[in-house]
């Protein structure tokens, strides 16, 4: 038994605890509440999976990042360019096609916002989590300028692109009292396709070793550099979808202020997946169905601050049980 | 010392050591790796706390809780990976730990420093950056760490390892003097004719157990190397003399840049045959990183080319190299050669990965993987406790084994060894050799490199010396003549 | 436009940069990598206003101290004790801050003006601290020993310092230090709102890298940042160049110029060889 584990998570819970005892909701309530708003019926279930999909695509652009040992701290931004791109260029040709162009021209527009910051890693040590955060935030500017001036949708007073007509849009795969998007299917599918390369193919088994030990790859012959590029472009490509979908699947137009924070929360998502792309799936789910729940405690007005609390501890115990260094005998 | 022990967890690494040092004197404490030195030198230091035991310093009981207790009471160590901080100044690392308040007067400090240092014949750049220093200066820093701190028994652990003959010397000139000042001196080493020519007594261990303490005047290197190994030592197999074949590394007029700018490699030339084991000596630092790394293909060459089996691959990358049949034993397995956390399995395709034996097409073929991973730890009998276990789980010779059966066994044509015995004891050095050595008689070159001029002597065909990276080589028929390599190791161009 | 009223604006965006900066030095050149300036500074905003409305302003000032040297002492705990990966330590410190502030604070309402103090009193520190630890990084035993521990904890450890103390003091000094940048960030604007810092947590950590983890260096790679903010707040909406930009495009050309930094000569500067090793 781990003791020092033990005492972290009774931390967290005695926090979690601590703070609600400030509200009006007992822990016990709140517990239950937010059973409810998640799970407590088909229409909270169908919630918490849309919640899901957006996090669990982006989970995979952080999962693939880190597994080269790079943290792309820059899904959030890459999400953003690849839903607005998405949104502009399917709203020029409607139909399957345009939603076909949409995710392709998003996934380009995410690789290509994520590029930068992998050409700085690879050829000039420039820390990719400061370069990302860097272009995030031009991220964020540049769309918020983009969206409120020129593409602006006719009559003009609120910046957002106009809506994806219906045959653009991504329609439900299941239908009935729990409603699954399409968009979850693709995710799935990802996943598996990411999990598989990494485990079974010579190019995911480099990767991995650069993300492991990155002189070691050299000695190996594994140009590190070349492994960082591609694996950045490949995670800004992921995201750059994760944005492309909920425009398609969900929001149907790209507006100012699009992500609520869907690249950060996907930071602890796949902090919280562990090894396997296969544990990305669970991790958006539990980050899905908190976000989902969190919005019932209002009711109680226990401000939505708690769920990123109950978040932030979640992922520091994660970390704990396995990112711990292994302390060698000298 | 007395009846010193101790354990982590199920294995004893100390039992029932005893251990006296007479004030005054140059003491040498020997054997193999794993008997128990290091760990010995640790509890008196303070560093481990014995499980059993005691320590008496000048006839009064000690225990110390920690190392600075010990330097407290006079007792310093100097470790063999050297206790000097990169980036702060020599001065700054002299008086690390011991600044004396909490505010440095610095021009105070050099002085003290610089009287150090003058009474001990040494001379230092004091606002030089430590990173700068060469092994010897390091070595000399940390001795003079020892006197800053005005200790009177003074522990050094193969403090000769990075020093070239010319230089030991002089630091065996300079520890004779502590000693007639009073000071203790106790030395932590492995290599038999400094204990003989410089040393007053010794302590062999084995196996964590104290088995002899002989005044060196009343006994011989061989009894020394006997008791070292528990038997009687085997006599080196003479090589038979053989014919090379074609070359199968051919390195011309090569320059290299090393980090900070300067030429590390001049102008080298070197062939190796198939069927000829090459050994590079040298001083540590004298380039032969550099010619590994070019011959790897991690750095470019400024000028020249390198050739392996005929083919120009200048320019080419490491993976084509691999292609070639190049295997690599690397300097530092740790960071070079394995990824701790992953299992067994994993890390045998490492550098592999691109081999056809181990794929199909683009794919990891699994399963030969798996049969490959077994070989791999069945060549050299590495102990494990399974395969899918990480590779951390293993001891540091047995990863040194795994690392040297993974190049040996997967058809190399050049073997590249830097330091390939690095960690093994003699009978693991012994296999790992004759492993080589197999591999050329089946039509391979090996180049290796290696720090211990005598285990190349022993191992290798013939001999080249890297001095400032230039390349030497000795006179025709002296190929392996122990004095002659040895000048060309230290001499000046 | 370079006049005595720029030149206040200047110094008053940037000493919070500074004072952030300044913490992650402490930390960074102890060998603790720290991306949670930012929650620092959030959690320190949010007490300090709390606190001071309550009470009064230097309490309010200790408070928010307080509380950033709490979150400190937090990613000692996770990074030196629990051997947590630092960057992920950071950002959960980072969600945790941003998670607690908004609960706190939504709890919280806050109705008029808080008491404060003067800003003379931050931006003096502020503008004297980057010097005060360039001495104290040379002159001292403290100083020495935090650098030899960022540089190579392994072999300080050798020489009998213990890197997990070190670092301790190295984070604390962090807390007082994004503690006050948070406070001054209350006193500016008079009122705590939900992620105030916006980013400039982040921004005072490039500013430290751009510096090459030296505190003077650092300092005018600050100040370089704060005179882009504050031309933004003097230029928006005015025509420069015959055009009208939008105000967005003077937002982003901080982060501009830094990725530019990177990309370029700066990119190469030798970071402490010890960061996120125990």
């Amino acid at each position: 038994m781990n003791w020092k584990l033990v005492a972290l998570i009774f931390a967290a819970l005695a926090i979690v605890a601590g703070s609600l005892m400030l509200t009006k909701a007992t822990p016990m309530t709140a517990a239950t509440e937010m059973f409810k708003g998640s799970l407590g019926s088909p229409r909270a279930i169908s919630g918490s999976i849309r919640e899901m999909t957006p996090l669990l695509i982006a989970g995979l652009a952080v999962f693939i990042a880190l597994r080269a040992g790079l943290f792309n701290i820059g899904v959030e931004g890459q999400l953003l360019v690849g839903a607005f791109t998405c949104a502009v260029v399917a709203l020029r040709a409607p139909g399957p096609t345009g939603a076909m162009l949409g995710a392709v021209s998003g996934m380009a527009a995410g690789a290509l916002w994520a590029y930068p910051a992998g050409l700085i890693k690879a050829y000039r040590n420039g820390h990719e989590v400061i370069t990302t955060i860097m272009l995030n935030n031009i991220a964020g500017y540049l769309t918020s300028y983009l969206v409120a001036g020129p593409f602006i949708a006719p009559p003009g007073d609120y910046p957002a692109t106009a809506t994806l007509g219906e045959a653009t849009r991504l329609g439900n795969f299941l239908e009935g009292p729990v409603a699954v998007n399409w968009a979850i299917p693709i995710g799935l599918l990802a996943t598996a396709g990411l999990a598989l390369w990494l485990r079974y193919t010579v190019s995911g088994y480099e990767l991995l070793a650069v993300g492991a030990n990155p002189t070691a790859a050299r000695f190996s012959g594994v140009d590190p550099a070349r492994v960082v590029v591609r694996s950045m472009l490949a995670s800004g490509a992921i995201a750059g979808l994760a944005g492309a979908l909920q425009v398609l699947a969900y929001e149907h137009r790209f507006y100012a202020d699009f992500s609520p924070g869907y690249g950060f929360d996907a930071l602890g998502v796949a902090l919280l997946a562990g090894g396997s792309a296969f544990g990305v799936i669970p991790s958006a789910f539990v980050f899905g169905a908190l976000s989902r729940g969190g919005i019932r405690l209002a009711i109680y007005e226990v401000p939505k601050g708690i769920v990123g609390v109950i978040l932030g501890l979640m992922i520091l115990i994660a970390a704990a049980i396995r990112y711990r260094k292994v302390k060698t005998v000298a | 010392m007395t009846g010193v022990s101790k354990r982590f967890g199920s294995v004893v690494a100390l039992d029932q050591v005893s251990l006296t040092v007479e004030k005054g004197t140059l003491h040498a404490v020997v054997g193999e790796n794993g008997a128990g030195k290091t760990t010995l030198m640790r509890v008196l230091y303070g560093a481990w706390k014995p499980d059993e035991g005691t320590i008496q310093i000048e006839g009064k009981e000690r225990s110390f809780a920690n190392s600075h207790e010990a330097m407290l009471a006079g007792v310093g160590m100097v470790s063999q990976h050297y206790g000097i901080v990169p980036e702060p100044t020599n001065l700054q690392n002299l008086i690390l730990g011991a600044e004396g308040g909490a505010i440095i007067d610095l021009a105070e400090a050099e002085q003290r420093a610089s009287s150090i240092a003058k009474k001990m014949g040494f001379a230092f750049d004091w606002h030089a950056e430590a990173s700068r220093l060469s092994p010897a200066g390091a070595q000399k820093l940390e001795i003079l760490k020892l006197l800053w701190k005005d200790s009177e028994v003074m522990i050094l652990d193969e403090p000769t390892a990075m020093l070239s003959p010319a230089d030991s010397d002089a630091l065996f000139g300079s520890l004779r003097q502590l000693v007639d000042e009073g000071r203790t001196v106790i030395l932590v080493t492995h290599r038999l004719p400094e204990v003989m020519e410089h040393c007053r007594r010794v302590t062999v261990l084995r196996n964590g157990k104290a088995v002899a303490d002989r005044e060196v005047g009343e006994t011989t290197s061989q009894e020394l190397a006997q008791l070292i190994v528990g038997g009687a030592m085997v006599a080196p197999e003479p090589s038979p003399a053989r014919e090379p074949g074609p070359p199968m590394l051919d390195v011309s007029s090569l320059t290299v840049r090393g980090a900070k700018g300067h030429e590390a490699l001049k102008d080298v030339d070197l062939t190796v045959r198939a069927g000829e084991v090459v050994g590079i000596a040298g001083v540590d630092g004298s380039g032969q990183r550099e010619l590994y790394h070019a011959i790897v293909g991690i750095v470019d060459p400024e000028s020249g080319t390198v050739g392996m089996g005929g083919a120009d691959v200048t320019g080419r990358s490491t993976a084509d190299r691999l292609d070639g049949g190049l295997r690599i034993i690397p300097e530092d397995r740790h960071a070079e050669g394995v990824v701790e956390e992953w299992s067994l399995v994993e890390n045998s395709s490492l550098g592999l990965q691109r081999w056809a034996p181990l794929r199909k097409g683009r794919m990891i073929d699994t399963k030969r993987r798996s049969e490959w991973a077994q070989r791999v730890v069945d060549r050299f009998k590495t102990r494990h406790g399974g395969l899918g276990l990480p590779l951390s789980s293993l001891s540091g010779g047995n990863q040194q084994r795994f690392v040297a059966a993974r190049a040996l066994e997967s058809q190399p044509r050049l073997i590249i060894a830097f330091q390939p015995a690095r960690g093994l004891d003699i009978l693991g050095t012994a296999d790992i050799y004759r492993a080589i050595r197999q591999r050329c008689d089946e039509g391979a070159g090996a180049l290796i490199v290696s720090f211990d001029l005598d285990e190349l002597l022993e191992h290798c065909d013939r001999l080249v010396v890297m001095n400032s990276g230039s390349l030497r080589r000795p006179p025709e028929g002296r190929e392996k003549d122990r004095d002659a390599i040895g000048r060309l190791m230290v001499s000046a161009s | 436009m370079l006049s005595l009223s720029f030149a206040l604006v200047v110094i008053v965006v940037t000493a919070p940069l500074i004072l952030a900066a300044m913490g992650g030095y402490t930390s960074e050149r102890g060998g603790v990598i720290n991306i949670a300036l930012e929650g620092k500074m959030l959690a320190a905003a949010c007490l300090t206003a709390i606190v001071s409305h309550q009470v009064n302003a230097p309490a309010g000032v200790l408070a928010g101290i307080a509380a950033a040297i709490v979150l400190s002492l937090v990613l000692w705990l996770m990074t030196q004790h629990f051997f947590i990966d630092h960057v992920i330590s950071g950002m959960a410190i980072n969600a945790l801050a941003a998670g607690g502030t908004n609960f706190l604070f939504g709890r919280y309402r806050q109705s008029d003006e808080i008491p404060q103090l003067p800003l003379a009193f931050y931006t003096v520190t502020a503008f004297v601290l980057p010097f005060a630890l360039w001495l104290y990084a040379g002159r001292t035993r403290g100083g020495l020993r935090l650098i030899s521990v960022g540089s190579d904890p392994e072999k300080s450890r050798l020489m009998g310092i213990e890197p997990i103390f070190v670092r301790m003091g190295g984070l604390v000094a962090t807390g007082v230090f994004t503690g006050l940048a948070g406070a001054m960030l209350v006193t500016d604007t008079g009122r705590f709102s939900d992620n105030m810092t916006a980013g400039r947590g982040y921004i005072a950590l490039a500013a430290l890298i751009i510096g090459g983890w030296r505190p003077v260096p650092a300092f005018l790679a600050c100040l370089l940042f704060g005179a882009f903010t504050a031309l933004r707040i003097e230029l928006v909406g005015s025509n420069v160049f015959g055009a009208n930009l939008p105000s967005q495009f003077w937002s982003m050309l901080p982060y501009i110029v830094t990725i530019i930094a990177l990309a370029g000569f700066l990119g190469r500067s030798r970071s402490p060889a010890g960061l996120g090793k125990h």
